[in-house]
């Protein structure tokens, strides 16, 4: 009887070779479409560089320029701030009660018709969404300003975009009642996961309803609530595409959000040095949020690891 | 059961497939459809030598129902098959370029663009440096072949291709501070107010003589229910900005229009261009120091009290048709959509916007409103025109784009395409005017305007303008705190200017120093 020979690398060694192997493509892929155009905005943000014409080194001031000088900036980071704000409340609160709820339901084909009949509105776009609001809801004659005057609320009805007192709050309120199907989902899925005897346990100690919604569900749910938090959070930095179809960041300064005026910077004025160092910064931002937001706000499974 | 639930299993995944294997099948292309309609096959058209892409703006585009009202459009299409039987090598590719200045700009930048483009040639003119345009005065100078041929050399375009355009001087003046005229004004376009016959009857107005008379008829038409004028933002920053300003500064023009240039001058009698702005800014003019230029805005913002309540993002042409307004500042296009309508249940008619007096303003000049239109679709040939050599001295393909444009401008082709639907001006000879735009062309025989803001400095300065204008007209600012916004907003594009310009401020110091006399009995200048 022969014994086999030994192989020269082992089959664990050959398996890991082979996944570094498979990952170098992916890699080489992401460096080329992600990193190399991230440097290469990076490298112009210290230029002074228009489209189509010369560029010029012009070290920082750029940076400087929209810290300093643009008196865009300090009202669109707060507009920014504001609308992320009002998203992380609502995403965070309203789509959980409503999971929540699913998740209590007895019938398993009521929880399956609930969850199919919110996630069906995700598949509108974006801009439709947004279209219909700007084009159907807020406009002169539109749905808010009519059901106003139905009920003798004559003196509120105003331009909902136009008016800088209600512009801002107008746009975050695009997608009432925020019953988003996908962090519906995302909840639904961390509360089927909370194990039987937990609840079992809960049950026996006398912790239920609103007792076991705070000290059990949203504790056993943090890893989705953590994720949400940093999508959302991204999310109202970067985002600015609605925005731009209702109100182009309009009247004044008042719906601007820095995002928007990168994009008017880079491809209206043709300031793109001036536009990337914009990009850059909001980086930063994102960046430094995601940060934060890895260190002090723990997951479930990272409270439970602590103990 | 468990049969039936695998043979509808398969038949799902079946039809999903099938579904797939659809969406993923090449599209037939218009332009093979075409190639069938006329016979010729796709593969020979593949082999043409020469492919023109062009992008005649909304207006022209074969296959568009304007306003979605009536038939869609052939007359272009017509004329370009005519073309391409003309020039069998040549092929003509008709492209929808949204009139997004962001999207033409990387196309122009990256040597995309289509061949030919329709973009208001001031915006070109900041742009004309980089080498995006082809100058067209050679070619315009230059018989238009087409007219050659027939052998008559009394017809227009005989000699010169210019002398076919009907509105010289509008053409002529189109021409860059730079002397080189970088677009072909095909058509012409002129706005006007918009009435509806039946309101004005109902709260009994009339149309207005003197721009009192016009804000008291609209304080009736909003006491009677109605939105008195639809406008838009946009008509506030270009429009009405520019003919308040000529009402308030056409009287001192003598003494601050710093340069003539004989070439444009006939038209553009009395324009202050960026150069004249800048010194003039310089000088305190446009500041707050400036009374004209607050006057200017309160104006606009007694205007705007009659106006509908979102400036930004309505639909102010289904506001007219459904009678909420009674009035409606736009363009000449309208008109095609009021005629067409079946079910219009109202008689409308057009007039312009009347004047100032000095009962409105002590700086009232007392002239009548000037011009704020002229040419509508201004046709622009691009570097990408002669990507065939690289050189547009020895390029074919620029050769033949321009005949295209010559051949478009030929008045029997012509006629096929601006006359279709009643919707802008023709500017050739020959050509007649359709009866439904005729009090348009009354009006475009006024004096133009004395300046165009957002089309003088750079686009950052217009989006600022607009921006914080519709703040100031929604009661978001005051006048003051606007002011020196506007006055920050012009000192940024005036350095950007001075910067990417050469200005010769000593001339215009000279000429200034030369006008003081014109201006000495002047009231409310800056310096005073």
């Amino acid at each position: 009887m022969t014994r086999p020979r030994p192989a020269l690398i082992g089959h664990r060694a050959r398996f890991t070779l082979s996944c570094y192997g498979l990952l170098l493509v992916p890699l080489a892929l992401l460096t080329l479409f992600v990193y190399v155009p991230v440097m290469w905005a990076f490298t112009k943000s210290l230029f002074q560089f228009e489209v189509g014409g010369a560029s010029r080194f012009i070290g920082l001031d750029n940076y400087v320029e929209f810290i300093t000088r643009d008196p865009t900036t300090i009202p669109s980071f707060l507009n920014m701030l504001f609308l992320t704000l009002f998203a992380v409340c609502t995403r965070l609160s309203i789509p959980l009660i409503l999971a929540k709820l699913i998740h209590a339901l007895a019938s398993e084909r009521a929880r399956y018709f609930y969850r199919v009949l919110f996630l069906i509105p995700v598949l509108v776009p974006g801009v439709a969404v947004q279209l219909i609001w700007a084009g159907m809801i807020y406009r002169d004659r539109g749905m808010l300003n009519e059901a106003l005057r139905a009920v003798g609320l004559d003196t509120l009805v105003t331009g909902w975009l136009s008016d800088p007192s209600t512009a801002l709050v107008a746009v975050a309120f695009v997608g009432f009642p925020f019953v988003g199907g996908f962090e519906v989902l995302i909840y639904y899925a961390g509360l089927s996961s909370i194990p039987q005897s937990v609840t079992e346990a809960a049950a026996i100690e006398g912790c239920v309803g609103l007792q076991k919604f705070f000290r059990i569900d949203i504790p056993m749910v943090l890893s989705q609530l953590k994720l949400i938090l940093i999508l959302t959070i991204i999310g109202g930095v970067q985002g600015f595409q609605g925005i731009f179809i209702m109100t182009r960041g309009g009247p004044g300064f008042k719906t601007t959000v820095p995002g928007l005026w990168m994009y008017f910077n880079a491809f209206s004025f043709q300031r793109m040095g001036y536009a990337c160092a914009i990009g850059v910064c909001l980086f930063a931002v994102i960046f430094g949020l995601t940060i934060l937001n890895m260190r002090y706000f723990k997951s479930t499974e990272e409270l439970v690891g602590r103990r | 059961m468990g049969f039936l639930r695998h043979v509808f299993r398969w038949l799902s995944l079946a039809l999903i497939a099938l579904a797939g294997a659809w969406l993923l099948w090449p599209a037939r292309d218009g332009e093979a459809a075409s190639a069938r309609r006329d016979g010729r096959d796709a593969a020979n058209r593949a082999e043409a030598r020469h492919v023109i892409t062009l992008s005649p703006g909304s207006a022209y585009l074969p296959g568009a129902v304007p306003f979605g009202v009536g038939q869609p459009l052939v007359g272009l299409a017509a004329v370009i098959r005519d073309f391409e039987k003309r020039f069998p090598d040549t092929r003509v590719e008709i492209i929808n370029v949204p009139g997004v200045r962001e999207y033409i700009v990387t196309q122009l930048s990256s040597g995309r663009a289509p061949d030919i483009i329709n973009v208001n040639v001031e915006d070109v003119w900041t742009d004309v440096q980089k080498g995006w345009y082809v100058p067209l005065d050679a070619y315009l100078e230059a018989p238009n072949p087409f007219i050659r041929e027939k052998g008559d050399p009394t017809a227009p375009g005989y000699h010169q291709w210019w002398d076919m355009f009907k509105y010289q001087a509008i053409s002529r003046g189109k021409a860059a501070p730079d002397g080189r005229n970088y677009c072909i004004s095909f058509d012409m376009v002129e706005t006007a107010i918009f009435y509806n016959k039946d309101i004005f009857a109902k709260v009994g107005v009339s149309v207005p003589t003197t721009w009192e008379q016009w804000l008291d008829d609209m304080a009736k038409l909003e006491a009677a229910g109605y939105t008195p004028l639809l406008m838009s933002i946009y008509a506030f920053n270009d429009w009405c900005v520019d003919l308040i300003f000529d009402q308030l500064y056409y009287a001192v023009l003598p003494g601050i229009d710093l340069l003539q240039d004989p070439t444009r001058e006939k038209y553009l009698e009395g324009y202050l261009d960026w150069d004249e702005l800048c010194f003039l800014y310089r000088q305190g003019f446009f500041t707050p120091r400036d009374p004209r230029y607050a006057e200017l805005w309160r104006h606009m913002r007694a205007l705007r009290k009659y106006c509908n309540r979102n400036l930004a993002n309505i639909d102010t042409d289904r506001e007219f048709v459904t009678q909420q307004g009674a009035m409606y500042w736009t363009a000449c296009p309208l008109t095609y959509r009021l005629m067409a309508d079946k079910e219009l249940g109202f008689e409308w008619g057009v007039f312009y916007l009347p004047r100032f007096t000095t009962a409105t303003s002590e700086f009232a000049s007392e002239t009548e409103m000037c011009v704020i239109g002229g040419a509508g679709m201004q046709y622009e040939v691009t570097n990408s025109a002669y990507n065939d050599t690289g050189d547009p001295a020895t390029s074919e393909k620029l050769e033949r784009v321009i005949a295209l444009l010559q051949f478009m401008t030929v008045p029997e082709h012509y006629e096929r395409i601006v006359n279709e639907y009643p919707c802008f001006l023709p500017n050739v000879v020959g050509v007649p005017v359709l009866p439904s735009l005729e009090p348009f062309e009354a009006i475009l025989e006024r004096r133009y305007t004395t300046t165009k803001w957002i089309f003088t400095f750079d686009l950052r300065f217009s989006e600022i303008q607009q921006r914080m204008l519709e703040l100031y007209l929604n009661d978001g600012i005051a006048l003051d705190a606007f002011l020196e916004w506007q006055e920050a907003n012009l000192e940024a594009a005036t350095q950007n200017l001075l910067a990417r310009k050469n200005v010769d401020m000593a001339r215009l110091e000279r000429e200034w120093d030369r006008r003081a006399p014109l201006r000495a009995d002047t009231r409310g200048l800056p310096y005073d």
